[in-house]
């Protein structure tokens, strides 16, 4: 008769969820206790070392120039300089608040969850994306508060001018030295009857034509919007091409870490580079507010 | 496994029995150190402050580097803040004639008034950016993946949350630098299309930063919206053990 070999269990025991546990206490109170501990001290020693500002009076009738919002809203500050406001203070960060919580909607895969950095090509997808976020924004600021231009003149005496004006600042484009808008594109009716919702200026009367601007349109809310949606896509399109972006999971990483390079730079220029009328100044040109500069 | 056995005790558990086992100590409570792994989870399952926590969690989550207690310190910002802010309601009045002068008092005739307000000012910075760190190392460590995407949802309210809170505090010392960051920042909620005029008015109280919008801002900032966020925290953290802990590799 054939030997019957019998499949045995293996005798090594698998190992038990419980045996990689470790007890709250003292092992993760402890852990709580010293970083809680330790930020009381620091911010002692910071609330010692600092007084919060306290400037005058508010006083309605003297202006603070540049009046600057909390510095976490300063990146809205800064986009509003180049865009149109309901488009940067609002529909940006709606938008954008709304991708973030639709996030593991998008990305419901499990792989890769409870380690850092877990999938393969995470982190240089993250450097990369971050990279282009923070240089690409300070690139689009400068070009567009016509620093670019003027470096361009004053360094190797090109000079953009005329009818390349828009090189410049897209604001040229409304120009109609630049482009020569007929009369009618910057009154485009399209609401032949009163809207009350829509009709808050005053002496908005009853039979007011609601119009579309189109050259500001374009320059103030078409192109900006263009940008941001354009070269995110491209952004992610490009690493997907060469290989980086491979899951949904990596599509996220490339426009989390891309929103950060963007946002820090954002708020970098807003804190400590805008002056008196938002220009672009050096932070150490800053008017100083009774020996804080800029604001705090 | 090797049976856990209860320690020895020791010299120092010999000289803590006599110091903390006398009658007044135990009404409150009731157990000296928890020396043995039974008493240690019991102490944690059955502390009205501890018990938030599981009784044991996963070797790899008490590394530090696996959360940096990015979220424990947010909200221990929040704790923080609740005391140096009921503190500071002690010596403030928010009326446009003594909120300034209030503050003033506060930094020169209050005994620690300055140190208050600087903690206060100073760990609502600090929640700020922990909320944003907190936020980027859960989303880099994959922990919004399922089960977790409610509580991801739950986090970016926190997020908003913890902005309009310290938004809302802004404005209260009332000075230069308060009155200009608000005109600036309401001016960027009053561009919304459609919404955004009658936003303005609804969140000023008027057409312009003034008395309704300081009583308004400090009633957020007071009550609304700590209010909103403790329960938002409450949710949070449930459902951090409804989802079985902290992600980790499946
Ligand atoms: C006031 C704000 C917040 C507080 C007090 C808070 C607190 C906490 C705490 C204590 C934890 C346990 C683990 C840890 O410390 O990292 C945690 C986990 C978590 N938080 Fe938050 N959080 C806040 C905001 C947020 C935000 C803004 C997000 C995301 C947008 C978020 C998403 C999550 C998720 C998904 C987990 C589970 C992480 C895991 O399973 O590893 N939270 N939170």
């Amino acid at each position: 008769m054939a030997a019957v070999v019998v499949a045995r269990p293996a005798l090594r025991p698998t190992p038990r969820a419980r045996d990689e546990e470790v007890l709250v206490w003292p092992d993760l109170v402890f852990v709580e206790f010293v970083s809680a501990l330790l930020f009381t001290v620091a911010l002692f020693f910071l609330s010692f070392a600092m007084n919060a500002p306290l400037l005058d009076e508010a006083n309605a009738n003297v202006t603070n120039d540049p009046a600057k919002a909390p510095w976490y809203l300063l990146n809205l500050q800064e986009l509003l300089l180049h865009m149109n406001p309901a488009l940067a203070g609002i529909i940006v960060p709606t938008v954008w608040l709304i991708l973030l919580g639709a996030f593991p909607y998008f990305d419901q895969s499990t792989a890769g969850q409870g380690r850092w950095f877990a999938d393969a090509n995470s982190i240089r997808n993250t450097v990369v994306s971050f990279i282009v976020g923070f240089f690409g924004t300070l690139a689009l600021i400068l070009w567009n508060s016509g620093k670019v231009a003027l470096w361009l003149k004053d360094w190797f005496g090109i000079s953009g001018g005329g009818q390349l004006a828009f090189l410049e600042r897209s604001a040229a484009l409304k120009d109609p030295s630049v482009v020569p808008w007929p009369d009618w594109a910057s009154s485009i009716p399209y609401l032949w009857f009163n809207l009350k919702i829509l009709d808050e200026g005053p002496g908005a009367g009853v039979t007011t034509f609601q119009k579309i601007d189109l050259p500001t349109l374009l320059v103030d809310i078409g192109i900006p919007a263009g940008f941001m949606v354009g070269l995110t896509c491209l952004l992610v399109y490009a690493l997907w091409r060469i290989g980086w972006v491979l899951s949904r999971r990596d599509a996220l990483i490339t426009l989390m870490s891309g929103f950060v390079g963007v946002f820090l730079m954002l708020t970098i220029i807003g804190t400590a580079f805008r002056g008196p009328g938002q220009d672009l100044i050096w932070p150490w040109d800053l008017r100083t507010l009774e020996g804080i500069p800029g604001q705090e | 496994m090797a049976l856990e056995q209860p320690a020895q005790p020791t010299l120092g558990d010999r000289i803590y029995d006599k110091l903390f086992h006398n009658y007044l100590w135990r009404s409150i409570f009731r157990t000296g150190y928890p020396n043995t792994p039974r008493n240690q989870m019991l102490v944690v399952a059955t502390n009205v402050f501890l018990h938030l926590h599981p009784t044991r969690i996963h070797r790899t989550h008490v590394k530090i580097t696996h959360t940096y207690c990015l979220g424990g310190l947010t909200f221990f910002m929040f704790l923080g803040l609740t005391v140096t802010g009921i503190l500071l309601m002690f010596y403030y009045v928010p009326s446009v004639d003594r909120a300034y002068l209030d503050i003033q008092n506060i930094q020169t005739n209050v005994q620690f008034g300055q140190l208050m307000r600087n903690m206060h000012r100073w760990m609502a910075h600090a929640m700020v950016i922990l909320v944003f760190l907190h936020m980027l190392r859960v989303f880099y460590t994959g922990a919004y993946k399922p089960p977790r995407e409610f509580n991801w949802v739950v986090g970016v309210v926190l997020l908003v949350l913890t902005f309009l809170l310290s938004f809302t505090g802004y404005l209260l010392p009332w000075d230069q630098l308060a009155f200009w960051a608000i005109t600036v920042g309401t001016n960027i909620a009053g561009s919304a299309p459609v919404l955004g005029p009658k936003t303005k008015f609804w969140l000023l109280g008027g057409f312009e930063v003034g008395p309704d919008a300081l009583i308004r801002f400090y009633t957020l900032h007071v009550i609304g919206l700590p209010l909103l966020a403790a329960i938002f925290m409450a949710v949070h953290f449930w459902r951090i053990r409804r989802d079985g802990g902290l992600a980790r590799p499946l």
